[in-house]
């Protein structure tokens, strides 16, 4: 931990302060409620490593997304995802998101939550134990150290197809685009 | 030295209202057996909002936020801080009590830009509180503005050397009383963090704020507890000479408070406003009838 390292600091106080300033929506719908408040409460304390829980998604800068996550949550997850100021981190926490888990071939659950929004970091398990919460962001300061946590870059650049393949589940979206590059296939059209 | 005193009395302000934030989060940390965040997060916190960008939700959504910073930094000058008074010669408190009105202005102005439900909320909130806490505070001023015979702080604080300080001696111990009980809900903490609950209405007034806004929102917070406090060192514990002792006497105020701080739950609103109107609005009043009285 670098935390006290005050050249640091002065080289690079915005990916510093982003390291241990992680303010963390958590996104309890499924499962993974019942692991997230004894970390942030007195048995585990996630407050001693800068994480704090944060209320509304315009404070925070850590998206945590525990359990399984059914069609009707993957709009409000990408609302959020959309709201919270860059730059932004997101880890999922437990099977489900990564690969399905236990929810493989349900009707109403996504399989791949990387393909609707970028993820940083994976927290394997089911379900992980709280401790590896802070495995988690131990890995996710050194990945943010190597400019490799690039997750809200790459939903920048590829926003295009993140927002495909989420019209492709969800139908219509009901919000406009966050980027502008999704006016591109109009001009394109315009052309042909 | 005078022209000195407008650029440290904010300066001064900040460092401690910062390090106050800090403070409040370790005792808060251990008072709950946990070990607690650096005594530097709200630095590290600050540095992290202004480095981020936010959404904008029109002209005065900007301009709001900055006119409460203004509001608060404006109060300093008129507060003595431990000897550096820069404007406290004029106007005195009933300047202070306009002035103080314009911090929870310029958010709600703002935070209404947002036009998000949870800030209507907390702005109604927010000014209920400020109508619960006015009362008892103009009925606390009044007394010390009428047994010190002036309304300059300044002129409070050496008559309290001469005469001993105000919160010990007769006349004035139960509008100081008072004033204590009130404090929280000044400070707009717990018990009385009713218009910023982050678990009922998603910090109220803040839930738009992101990045910049943020940061300067958490400054005036951190200005806002230099306000209440330093006016009660000011008015009832005898001000001081230098800051050191300005600032030992602030400390220990705060970390009394803290200790109610962190022991006790959230009020309703309504029940605020209730305990407000009650015991703190009789004892400021008994409190002004004695030291016309006496």
């Amino acid at each position: 931990m670098d935390r006290n390292q005050l050249m640091k600091w002065l080289k690079a106080p915005a990916k510093m302060s982003n390291k241990y300033s992680l303010h963390a929506v958590y996104f309890c719908t499924g499962c993974g409620i019942i692991e997230v408040p004894p970390s942030i409460t007195a048995r585990w304390d996630a407050e001693r490593f800068g994480v704090v829980p944060a209320a509304t998604p315009r404070h925070a800068n850590l998206f945590l997304i525990t359990g399984y996550v059914s069609l009707k949550t993957l709009r409000a997850i990408i609302r959020t995802y959309e709201q919270m100021p860059e730059p932004k981190y997101t880890v999922g926490f437990g099977s489900c998101p990564i690969n399905g888990g236990m929810y493989w071939d349900s009707y109403n659950t996504i399989k791949h939550l990387d393909k609707y929004i970028p993820i940083d970091g994976w927290i394997a398990g089911c379900m992980p134990r709280p401790e590896a919460i802070f495995v988690a962001v131990t890995h996710l300061w050194t990945l943010i150290d190597k400019d490799m946590a690039d997750g809200y870059k790459r939903y920048r650049r590829n926003y295009r197809a993140y927002r495909a393949n989420q019209e492709q589940v969800l139908g219509a979206l009901d919000w406009p685009p966050l980027f502008a590059a999704a006016k591109e296939p109009l001009l394109e059209e315009a052309r042909a | 030295m005078r022209i000195a005193g407008f650029i440290v009395s904010p300066l001064l302000a900040l460092v401690i209202g910062i390090f106050f934030l800090g403070l409040a989060k370790k005792i808060m940390a251990r008072i709950h057996w946990r070990y607690g965040p650096p005594i530097t997060q709200p630095i590290i916190d600050v540095i992290r909002f202004f480095s981020q960008r936010s959404v904008s939700h029109g002209p005065l959504f900007d301009l709001g936020v900055v006119l409460s910073l203004a509001g608060s930094l404006v109060v300093l000058l008129f507060i003595p801080l431990g000897g550096i008074h820069p404007l406290s010669g004029s106007g005195g408190l009933l300047v202070i009590l306009y002035l103080m009105l314009l911090a929870p202005l310029g958010i709600a102005l703002s935070a209404a830009e947002g036009a998000n439900p949870n800030i209507s909320i907390g702005i109604s909130r927010t000014f209920l509180l400020m109508m619960g806490y006015e009362v008892p505070l103009l009925l606390v001023l009044l007394a010390v503005m009428t047994e010190y015979q002036t309304i300059s702080i300044v002129r409070i604080v050496e008559a309290q050397r001469e005469a001993g300080i105000a919160l010990f001696s007769i006349p004035t111990v139960l509008s100081g009383v008072a004033y204590i009980l009130i404090l929280p809900a000044i400070l707009g903490v717990r018990p009385f963090d009713v218009a910023q609950a982050a678990q009922e209405i998603s910090s109220g007034p803040m839930v738009e704020y992101g990045g910049p806004y943020l940061a300067l929102a958490t400054i005036q917070h951190a200005l806002n507890l230099v306000i209440g406090i330093s006016l009660f060192v000011d008015l009832f514990l005898g001000g001081a000479g230098n800051p050191l002792t300005f600032f030992l006497k602030m400390l220990a105020v705060f970390v009394l408070g803290l200790f109610v701080n962190a022991v006790m739950p959230r009020f309703r609103i309504e029940q605020a406003v209730r305990y407000l109107w009650g015991w703190p609005t009789l004892l400021a009043l008994i409190g002004l009838i004695v030291v016309m009285v006496i």
